[in-house]
């Protein structure tokens, strides 16, 4: 054998590199779009609402979460509309939360263009569980 | 801090510049630290957040979330690429480990959180010892028989003997190339079942205590699966992202995602996990055992400081 084999009695390469190189890809555009709108957002705050981000000082208010900032889709979308630096940030920690996801649709989507059913199914059922778990914790909060 | 106030509680109350600049600082090295080991950072994050900043345990927690999500996704961007994780086997253990976390919120409020606190901490020191007790056994690269390297390098169809015969049938087995030993070194999994069943266990801890998810899986891959230390810590850095983002979404409904203080953080960690999965390139796998054991054996004592304190 001149090159080392990958596997052991395997009838299928082990996440091919195919498969890994989309999930990679994935998980990096995801990293660095959300890093782009993090910093854009602090940015925009400390311009716009100097009150909120650097005058005034951490009030206890704050300290103790009662403070008002986004936390809904439709409040993140007005927020950003207004040129709010706290909803821009928000946004950017939806793309980071959203990010993992997009890499197991990725590999679901890569396992099964490679015939690699039993994958591609494990890689659904997952994200069946996650989707679940969002559904029932969006109703529950 | 020239215009430190303070409050009725005499606590320093800083601005809101001086508060992300020691967040990002403290996140840079808990996101290094964090994609290393294959913990989400949340040891680190947490008690700063709390402690030093007298912060709602809420946000701090909400925070904390986040902070996993970011290490996930930003070490995972290098390792998966670089085939340090091993990808069917983190799809395959996000069953047991996803549904693990659901089940652990649904029992939530039913044990006494002081004996979870002590079981898990004593979990985690045995765990410890018996990770350091490994460590001689690893001469090349981890723990690969010899005659399953022999075995494997001959491409011959038939049973690894440390690997296990569901590990066969799901194509677990593979190999990654160590920079720092200049291999590529094979690896069998073993008791894959029982993995499964430990990975469903940390699921339900870590959705219990909302903490700890990463401390867990890390020795499951190691001592049940006897999969190589670095791939192991890789592969738990992924798995913890998908598990967070789950219930991240929860805290970002429930408005426990606080911008100012999430934002600071999630940049930080970002930086930090990107450079900490370079060193797991070139880090030598025992010294990344060490590494690992000292944190483990940190959160160890936390835990069951927490359980009888």
């Amino acid at each position: 054998m001149a090159s080392p084999v990958i596997g052991y009695g395997a009838r299928t390469p082990p996440s091919p590199r195919g498969v890994r190189a989309a999930v990679g890809r994935v998980l990096r555009v995801g990293v660095v779009v959300s890093a782009a709108l993090l910093l854009t957002g602090y940015v925009v705050g400390l311009v716009a609402e100097p009150g909120a981000f650097a005058s005034h000082a951490v009030e206890q208010a704050h300290l103790a979460g009662r403070a008002k900032f986004p936390h809904s889709l439709v409040g993140v979308w007005d927020g950003i509309g207004h040129g709010s630096g706290e909803a821009i940030i928000v946004a950017g920690v939806l793309i980071l939360i959203l990010t993992p996801v997009a890499g197991l649709v990725t590999s679901a989507v890569a396992f099964s263009r490679r015939r690699d059913w039993l994958f591609a199914a494990i890689s659904v059922a997952v994200l069946s569980v996650i989707f679940g778990s969002f559904v029932a914790g969006w109703l529950s909060a | 801090m020239s215009d430190c106030t303070y409050n009725s509680d005499r606590m320093c109350i800083v601005t809101m510049v001086e508060l992300s600049s020691v967040l990002f600082g403290v996140s840079v090295l808990a996101g290094a630290l964090g994609s290393l080991l294959g913990l989400g950072g949340g040891f680190v994050i947490v008690p700063v957040l709390t402690l030093v900043f007298h912060l709602d345990i809420r946000l701090a927690i909400g925070t904390s979330i986040v902070a996993v999500v970011a290490t996930s996704s930003a070490g995972a961007a290098r390792n998966v690429t670089e085939s340090i994780t091993n990808l069917r086997v983190a799809t395959f253990l996000a069953l047991a480990t996803t549904v693990g976390a659901l089940t652990g919120a649904e029992l939530a409020g039913v044990f006494d959180a002081r004996f979870l606190f002590a079981l898990f901490g004593t979990v985690l020191a045995v765990s410890g010892v018996q990770m350091l007790r490994k460590r001689p056994a690893q001469v090349v690269g981890e723990a690969v028989p010899d005659k399953d390297l022999v075995l494997m390098a001959a491409g011959r169809e038939g049973r690894a003997g440390g690997g296990g015969r569901l590990a066969d049938r799901l194509a677990l087995h593979s190999a990654y190339d160590d920079e720092a030993e200049g291999l590529r070194v094979p690896y069998v999994v073993a008791n894959t079942g029982l993995g499964l069943g430990l990975m469903y266990l940390a699921g339900i801890l870590s959705g219990l205590l909302g903490i700890g998810s990463g401390v867990l899986k890390v020795p499951a891959m190691d001592l049940a699966m006897h999969i190589p230390m670095k791939v192991s810590t890789a592969t738990s850095n992924l798995l913890i992202g998908l598990t967070a983002a789950a219930s991240a979404v929860v805290y970002f409904a429930r408005g426990d995602i606080d911008p100012l203080i999430a934002g600071p953080v999630a940049i930080g960690i970002l930086i930090g996990a990107t450079q900490g999965s370079r060193w797991l390139s070139s880090i030598r796998a025992d010294r990344l055992r060490v590494l690992f054991v000292t944190v483990l054996g940190l959160v160890a004592v936390e835990m069951i400081w927490k359980g009888i304190g």
